[in-house]
């Protein structure tokens, strides 16, 4: 926890001084005796800052029983994986629409989650997106996007 | 009789109103029950949901999800042993033994019954203070407003992490979001860089969303495999009702319960865990049947039961009547009465006390409806605890995406709320608490307001936050809590340390 602690407590300083150089930089104006819309992110900054360093110190501090919460027996690709079908729906999602772009994402957590079933992760992926979808667009009057299928869904 | 009151139980008594108080309390006790989904995500993945319902139907559809996900939570830890929610930890330590032995249903009954019973202490609770702290705050000014959110934040990031620092940072994080976009006092564009997204802010759901639901999401990647069978077994329920011999047993853990939790929960930051274990060991050391603790008394169910949903109703004094949340599902009420133009505060019963009183009369209803809607429909509701997780973590994900993106029909929306999630993943590597960053995004901007006004009034003289007894109380407090935080921790790591090095 100390390690992650220091690493963590360098990269907030450097976030802070890059919000401080930041406020700086914002637009000032001249009325009366009103704060300057810097006033109150100068107040923040400086928090923060003090804070950063608090936890600095404590990190370079000797040991205390700080434990290091224990890591969850799951194989780091899962996560990888995840990582990357999320990306990947995120940065289709404006072209494919939601319902395109929900499917292959819907099936590929499923499969993520443990199910092996083909017959259940068609089932489960076609069935649940397009429940989802209309029952946002019809019931709750969103109107989802429907990107690539624009021409064939309602 | 004040045409408030007649008007807020009119408004919450009406159909629609009732049906959404009795949806909300069936979606609590299905999200309560499932370990690994917290109340809190419960009501964010199902607000995007209420933005077309008028604002009491709203409230009363997620008032009935809080009070129902309470009871909810106890489910899973009575059959599995594994709390729905943090706040029914305690309930397990009775419930499960007496599960085991083959009396699921009568620990179930008692902790549905006692649950009842706390929610409706804790509504008289709300329904006789929540008015007269109104009236009392509505005497407070700017400063006394800074110190009273100042105080608000500050009791929350000391209660709710291990680490006061890391308490504080998180808080401040949430403060840095909250400059983002137009200066509440000029209209000046800050931290935009010239996106029209951005000129508005992020949106405090967008932010909340990331935050609870894809951290959870990454959990369950974990939790709960190979857990089928016991889940299963969890189905085999007998009789629910309590009897008479019960409900006598009963009498005095409610009777402790009840008021603790409905205490407690006005307190910010106190919550559902605290009170429960505070009332589970207070009814312990007073009991006969103390011996009988720990292996299936009746007693040690009800008095946590009584009392995590008695927090329920004191949290909601302090949101409704100050505008402070007493915990996250309180923050989250108050963003969702923002998204309706409604802010909680004392002005609430002043403009709007029809619905003010309605939200009041909606969460006995919830209470109703918790009582009615747990006993008829416990033995199918307890099948939802075999709901793979291959499908319930899909929907919550799809869920996530299409809520975010149905708040400004924006996909920008959608990638900040993916920013957040790696926030919270990010603060919970460092063992980060995400409840100040989210109590900060609800009170950042009265706190900035009630701060420039307040020095705008004075010339910049700070000095005018020690004029008024209320603010120097409030700032005393705040002041109090983080030395007596600084304090707790030091005394916890010392008393450690020690019983590591023997």
């Amino acid at each position: 926890m100390r390690r992650r602690n220091l690493i963590a407590a360098v990269f907030l300083l450097a976030i802070g001084i890059g919000y401080a150089v930041l406020t700086a930089h914002l637009p000032t104006r001249d009325i009366g005796s009103t704060t300057q819309p810097s006033f109150f992110p100068w107040v923040v900054a400086v928090l923060f800052l003090v804070l950063s360093a608090a936890l600095l110190i404590q990190g370079l501090l000797p040991a205390t029983s700080n434990a290091v919460p224990k890591a969850p027996d799951v194989a780091p690709t899962k996560y990888l994986w995840g990582g990357v079908a999320f990306v990947v729906y995120l940065a289709a999602l404006p072209t494919l629409g939601f319902l395109a772009a929900n499917v292959p994402f819907f099936l590929a957590l499923m499969y993520l989650y443990g199910e092996r079933r083909p017959l259940w992760l068609l089932g489960g992926s076609i069935g649940i997106s397009l429940a989802l979808f209309y029952l946002f667009r019809g019931v709750f009057l969103i109107l989802l996007p429907s990107g690539i299928l624009s021409g064939v869904i309602s | 009789m004040n045409p408030d009151i007649v008007d807020g139980f009119a408004q919450a008594s009406m159909m629609s109103s009732l049906i959404a108080t009795g949806i909300g309390s069936l979606l609590g006790l299905v999200v309560g029950m499932i370990p690994g989904m917290t109340i809190s995500t419960g009501i964010i993945i199902v607000l995007p949901l209420t933005f077309v319902l008028e604002p009491t139907i709203s409230i009363a559809l997620l008032l009935g999800l809080y009070v129902s996900g309470m009871t909810g939570g106890s489910f899973s830890a009575i059959l599995l042993n594994i709390p729905g929610t943090p706040s029914a930890s305690a309930t397990g330590l009775d419930g499960h033994p007496l599960a085991q032995r083959g009396e699921a249903g009568r620990a179930l009954g008692l902790a549905i019954t006692a649950s009842f019973i706390g929610g409706m202490v804790s509504f008289a609770g709300l329904f006789f203070i929540a008015p007269l702290l109104a009236e009392i705050a509505l005497r407070f000014q700017s400063p006394d407003l800074f110190s009273l959110v100042f105080f608000g934040l500050t009791i929350i990031c000391s209660f709710a992490a291990k680490s006061v620092i890391k308490g504080l940072l998180s808080a401040v994080i949430g403060l840095m979001i909250v400059t983002i976009g137009q200066d509440p006092m000029m209209g000046s564009q800050r931290f935009t860089f010239g996106q029209v997204n951005l000129i508005a802010g992020i949106h405090f759901l967008t932010a909340l969303i990331g935050l609870f639901a894809i951290p959870q999401l990454v959990d369950n990647f974990v939790e709960l495999i190979g857990d089928k069978e016991t889940r299963y077994e969890a189905a085999r329920i007998k009789r629910v009702l309590p009897r008479w011999a019960d409900l006598k047993r009963i009498r005095l853990p409610v009777a402790i319960g009840a008021p603790v939790g409905a205490f407690l929960g006005i307190l910010p930051g106190a919550g559902g865990p605290i009170a429960a274990f505070i009332s589970y060991d207070y009814t312990k050391r007073v009991s006969k049947n103390r011996d009988e603790f720990g292996k299936g008394a009746p007693e040690g169910i009800a008095a946590p039961e009584s009392a995590n949903n008695a927090v329920t109703g004191g949290a909601l004094v302090p949101m409704m009547t100050l505008g402070i949340p007493g915990d996250p599902v309180t923050a989250i009420l108050i963003g969702a009465l923002l998204i309706h133009g409604l802010a909680p505060g004392p002005l609430l019963f002043v403009e709007n006390g029809g619905f003010a009183f309605g939200v009041i009369f909606s969460f006995m209803y919830a209470n109703f409806f918790n009582i009615v809607i747990g006993f008829l429909g416990l033995r199918l509701l307890v099948k939802v605890l075999a709901t793979p997780n291959a499908l319930l973590m899909p929907t919550i994900a799809l869920l996530c995406v299409i809520g975010s993106y149905a708040l400004r029909n924006n996909f920008f929306d959608v990638y900040v709320m993916f920013g957040f999630g790696l926030l919270g993943l990010a603060m919970r590597w460092l063992d980060m608490p995400v409840v100040p960053l989210l109590l900060a995004l609800v009170l950042g901007r009265p706190l900035e307001e009630h701060l420039r006004v307040s020095l705008a009034a004075s010339q910049g003289d700070p000095t005018i936050f020690f004029t008024s007894p209320f603010s120097v109380v409030f700032l005393g407090l705040a002041a109090l809590s983080i030395f007596w935080s600084f304090y707790a921790e030091h005394r916890s790591r010392r008393l450690s340390d020690g019983a590591t090095r023997q």
